[in-house]
């Protein structure tokens, strides 16, 4: 037998023929089809409702200085639409992956198939490649709705539109590594399946108790699934989001290979898989480190006015803030969308504490304190009580013993109001797509048995 | 060509496997017999690789055999699995030739002796038992590896089937391939097989031809028969 010998061309063509493998049992499975059809509808009623209410602002209020923000077909068209992606991402895909990844072990296809000396990394890598893939065809219909707009005459800034997708991507990415997980752990898809869908809720657990605490579940909470997407669909690409999310999908992947091999005691594969989840709790904490960003948005919906970044540039020394604001105060989550975020981008030695004593501030209202944002530079200390950017500016300028810099003279985006009805996304999206794919399934489905 | 000495396999308190020690010699049909229970499977899933080993290992001239040498020599071919079945037998031959490297220059006449032709479009879950279990031995002696373990082999199949299925494992035998067949049916094992490894309640009972097997029963008082069951139940 060639693998005697450790060839590569023959690990190779084994690894095509598991490719080829998958990607038949990916065909044969009804979930995928089920996906496919229904990402027709899904993606359709997003963008057709979108469309609908951005040509409603824009007919309104097309010309209209300063509201440009609200005509921007990032938020406008592209975060509403891709949303279908979250959508199918959380509740179809997982679904997909688990066939894939558990069917050889329910069919017994596994027994036969483990017995060839591949790594089960690789085992699992070719699952997983299947499934990014599917997951890009599965992806069509939004790539349809970026033609239709653009046939409609609406306005495409390729750098935004790629960064919305490229975190859809990435979101698929941790839903089929978590699927592989569940499915590689547990002896039956249904349980997978729960467990998957557990971890989702948790997500959302988690979301909500950060909203509430604030602190440490914040910070955990900003890379669940929901919260980077929810940056991506605003333009912006944080290293750090982009490293542990990568981190979580090599990671699932890798203890999903420990847990598919056969003839290894449970002890052994458990004390690997607490090995591994030691050395990825390491990566990721390294990865959270990180503190590059980029801001694709055509309207710079992440930034602070250019010259306002390159004179916070030139602050040397770390900015302590400390707002006294409770978690749910609607205040400190416009600060820290509006201004706070945008400043660690500039200033990335920025340490932002806040302080409350409960969770809504309803309470604390009569506190003299509540309220204050203090600003701490080279051992002086400022307080304000605007929770607005220009006041956050103008406390740090003061601080620094800088004046404000200059408004420059670049453009203000005036965005791209487009009044024009969504002609002929209904007929693709829930006639076209749905019929193309029912008559695809019956010829390679059921056509072929 | 293979040694396994006192393997041992326990599913919590419960003793599957105690000490159960053979041989497999090169070019031999070797026929483990044992009722319902007496822990056939669990033995073929440990020498296998599906299964992990509590103790004792398996040799090749005294050496251990590493699960990569266990890998490219021998191929499992379980019992009661419906693998693949969306996919027509033909693409499911393919698919193992091509995964394992198998013996692409028997594909067809093995196609012909296990009576695949017909069904070669028709997909692995629309088989019948029998049908499937010819594809499943198919692709068993289309593989590489020079040991086959077949697990219960002749489950499902009618009595002209199983008499064909057995002088074609004969025929691959006699051209040098080491089979190793798990069988309940005593009757079925005596057509088939040169030598048996007795199994009951986990224990290994006898190991040998049927000669020398009868005369390990005559020694322990049970007379002298050359009928493989009666053989059976005076050493179990």
């Amino acid at each position: 037998m060639r693998s005697r010998d450790g060839s590569t061309a023959f690990q190779a063509a084994a690894f095509l023929w598991l490719l080829r493998k998958e990607t038949r049992e990916l065909l044969a499975a009804r979930s995928w089809w089920v996906l496919l059809v229904a990402m027709g509808p899904l993606v359709g009623v997003t963008f057709i409702s979108a469309v609908r209410t951005y040509a409603e602002a824009s007919g309104l209020n097309g010309t209209a200085a300063g509201v440009g923000e609200a005509f921007s077909p990032l938020v406008g068209i592209w975060a509403p639409t891709f949303s279908a992606c979250e959508v199918a991402a959380v509740f179809l895909l997982p679904f997909v992956a688990i066939r894939v990844v558990a069917g050889d072990r329910q069919s017994g296809a596994a027994k036969i198939e483990l017995q060839h000396p591949m790594p089960s990394l690789a085992r699992i890598g070719a699952k997983a490649i299947v499934l990014f893939c599917a997951w890009i065809v599965a992806s069509a219909p939004a790539a349809i709705a970026v033609v239709l707009w653009k046939r409609y005459g609406g306005s495409i800034y390729p750098p935004e539109l790629a960064t919305v997708a490229f975190g859809h991507v990435l979101n698929a990415g941790l839903t089929i590594a978590l699927a592989a997980f569940t499915a590689a752990i547990s002896e039956h898809p249904s349980t997978a399946a729960i467990l998957t869908l557990s971890v989702t809720v948790g997500t959302w657990i988690l979301n909500f108790v950060a909203a509430v605490q604030g602190g440490v579940w914040e910070r955990l909470a900003g890379f669940t699934p929901p919260a980077m997407v929810a940056g991506f669909q605003h333009g912006l690409v944080r290293l750090d989001v982009v490293l542990v999310a990568v981190v979580l999908v090599f990671a699932g992947l890798v203890v999903a290979a420990v847990w598919v091999r056969t003839g290894v005691a449970v002890q052994r594969r458990v004390s690997e898989s607490l090995t591994l989840a030691a050395a990825a709790a390491a990566a990721l904490f390294a990865c959270m480190l990180a503190t590059a960003s980029w801001d694709a948005s055509e309207n710079r919906m992440n930034s602070l006015p250019e010259p306002d970044e390159a004179a916070l540039a030139r602050i040397p020394g770390p900015l302590q803030i400390e707002a006294h604001l409770a978690p749910e105060d609607p205040r400190r989550a416009d600060l820290e969308r509006r201004s706070f975020a945008k400043l660690r981008r500039v200033m990335p030695k920025v340490q932002v504490t806040y302080v409350s004593a409960t969770s809504i501030g309803l309470f604390e209202q009569t506190s003299p304190h509540y309220g204050e944002i203090w600003y701490g530079l080279g051992g002086r200390r400022e307080m304000t009580r605007s929770t607005t950017t220009e006041g956050m500016l103008e406390t740090i300028y003061s601080l620094a013993g800088m004046k404000a810099p200059n408004e420059a003279d670049e453009p203000i985006f005036r965005g791209h109001p487009l009044a024009v009805p969504p002609r002929g996304a209904a007929t693709i999206f829930y006639l076209i797509w749905p019929t193309l794919i029912l008559a695809g399934a019956f010829l390679l489905r059921w056509g072929r048995s | 060509m293979l040694h396994i000495r006192n393997l041992t396999k326990r599913y919590g308190r419960f003793t599957a496997l105690s000490d159960v020690s053979f041989s497999i010699r090169p070019g031999e049909v070797l026929g483990l017999i044992g009722p319902n229970g007496s822990g056939k499977t669990t033995l073929f899933e440990c020498l296998g690789g599906v299964l992990p080993l509590d103790t004792g290992s398996l040799t090749r001239e005294g050496r251990p055999l590493s699960a990569r040498e266990r890998a490219s020599m021998l191929f499992y071919l379980p019992d009661a699995i419906v693998p693949w079945p969306a996919q027509p037998v033909r693409w499911t031959i393919d698919f193992t030739l091509g995964f394992f490297g198998g013996r692409a220059y028997l594909r067809d006449e093995v196609v012909e002796r296990f009576e695949l032709r017909p069904l070669l479009d028709v997909a692995m879950g629309n088989l019948s038992k029998g049908q499937r279990k010819r594809a499943l031995l198919a692709i068993g002696v289309l593989m590489p590896q020079p040991l086959l373990l077949a697990d219960e082999p002749f489950d499902g199949l009618d009595l002209r089937q199983t008499r064909d299925v057995a002088q074609a494992l004969r025929s691959y035998a006699w051209a040098g391939r080491t089979i190793v067949l798990s069988i309940h049916q005593i009757r079925d094992a005596a057509r088939v097989c040169d030598r048996f490894v007795l199994l009951s309640g986990g224990r290994g009972r006898g190991e040998g031809t049927l000669k020398e097997l009868s005369a390990m029963a005559a020694a322990r008082g049970g007379g002298a028969s050359t009928d493989l069951e009666e053989v059976f139940l005076a050493l179990t």
